[in-house]
């Protein structure tokens, strides 16, 4: 027996099943990430300088995988929210799940004022995408304290201070070089 | 402590026959299938699983009440299980089923729970042909 509106050609029929797949993680912040996070709520960005080296490692890793020595409180060091563009990407974004930007824009890597620290994947504001450049000057534009949040920072996350920085606008100070940024590896 | 979620939406095909048994589900009826030697299978499949032959699509109406063959009482739900409360995940083999389809016994307590005792299916109002259409109360309870 078939019921009339279970034939498989019934147009109104269910063909298609939604499968949806979900994996929710939570970790503790490794302490070195959790003084991070708590400087950044603070407005500061701080990072290890390797005693061996000197590279600075932003945010701190609690070593040097270059020197394979430890680093501590006593190597943070606090650094400038003001820096140079020194790479990036411009991003046209395909709408797949989870893509919420519709528009092109722009990921940046942005190293910081003083020394080799380098911010990567970074919002820039207040800038038109065909106006970027590798050597422009930029400032970070800290949310208000009290909209600060650091729930995004995770152990992996690298250089993010999302959810604390809303991105780096353009100070319209003269360019840096660009020559001094090319072939360099940033850590 | 921080939180990361990862999530794949996938959308499948049903095939012809767990198309056709959802859809039943969405308007209220479950589907079985009737295989070569006459046996019902519920929830019906494309293939005999006793001998590998491709089954001859015969869909039967079958239930909505039938009998608890065996149950696993869940203390605490997760949010993914079909009840928020405490539940019985049973067998239950539908009347004109020979075969046991696993569901959910809103049952109330386990004190109400054993082996053999008869269930009737409950179905949402709102139905989108989904297996979570419909779950299971004892029979005196319907």
């Amino acid at each position: 027996m078939t019921p009339a509106a279970t034939e498989p050609d019934d147009d109104n029929s269910v063909k298609m099943m939604d499968y949806f797949m979900q994996l929710e993680y939570r970790e503790p912040l490794c302490p070195v990430v959790r003084r991070y996070a708590d400087q950044l709520l603070e407005g500061r960005l701080i990072g290890h300088q390797c005693p061996s080296c000197g590279l600075v490692y932003l945010p701190p890793r609690g070593y040097c995988p270059i020197c394979v020595v430890e680093t501590t409180d006593a190597d943070e060091t606090v650094l400038s929210d003001r820096g140079t563009v020194t790479n990036y990407t411009v991003v046209t974004p395909v709408q797949y799940y989870g893509q919420h930007e519709t528009e092109p824009f722009v990921r940046a890597s942005v190293t910081l004022d003083g020394g080799n620290a380098t911010m990567n994947l970074q919002d820039l504001v207040d800038v038109p995408v065909d106006e970027v450049r590798v050597g422009m000057r930029v400032a970070a534009v800290w949310k208000p304290k009290g909209e600060r949040s650091v729930a995004d920072i995770s152990n992996r996350s690298w250089g993010s201070a999302e959810g604390c920085i809303d991105g780096w606008r353009p100070t319209g100070e003269p360019d840096a070089p660009a020559e001094q940024f090319l072939g360099k590896a940033t850590f | 402590m921080t939180t990361h979620t990862i999530e794949f939406p996938y959308t499948r095909t049903l095939g012809p026959v767990i198309g056709p048994f959802l859809t039943g589900l969405r308007d209220g009826h479950v589907l079985g299938v009737r295989n070569r030697d006459g046996r019902v299978l519920v929830p019906p499949l494309e293939w005999d699983p006793a001998t590998g032959e491709a089954i001859d699509v015969d869909f039967v109406e079958v239930g909505p009440a039938g009998t608890v063959e065996t149950w696993a009482w869940v203390t605490e739900p997760t949010r993914k299980h079909p009840l928020d409360h405490p539940f019985a995940f049973a067998l239950i083999r539908l009347d004109g089923a020979d075969t046991a389809l696993l569901h959910a016994v809103d049952a109330g307590s386990m004190d109400r729970m054993r082996t053999g005792m008869r269930v009737v299916a409950r179905w949402k109002d709102e139905r989108a042909g989904h297996i979570t259409d419909l779950s299971f109360v004892p029979e005196e309870a319907a």
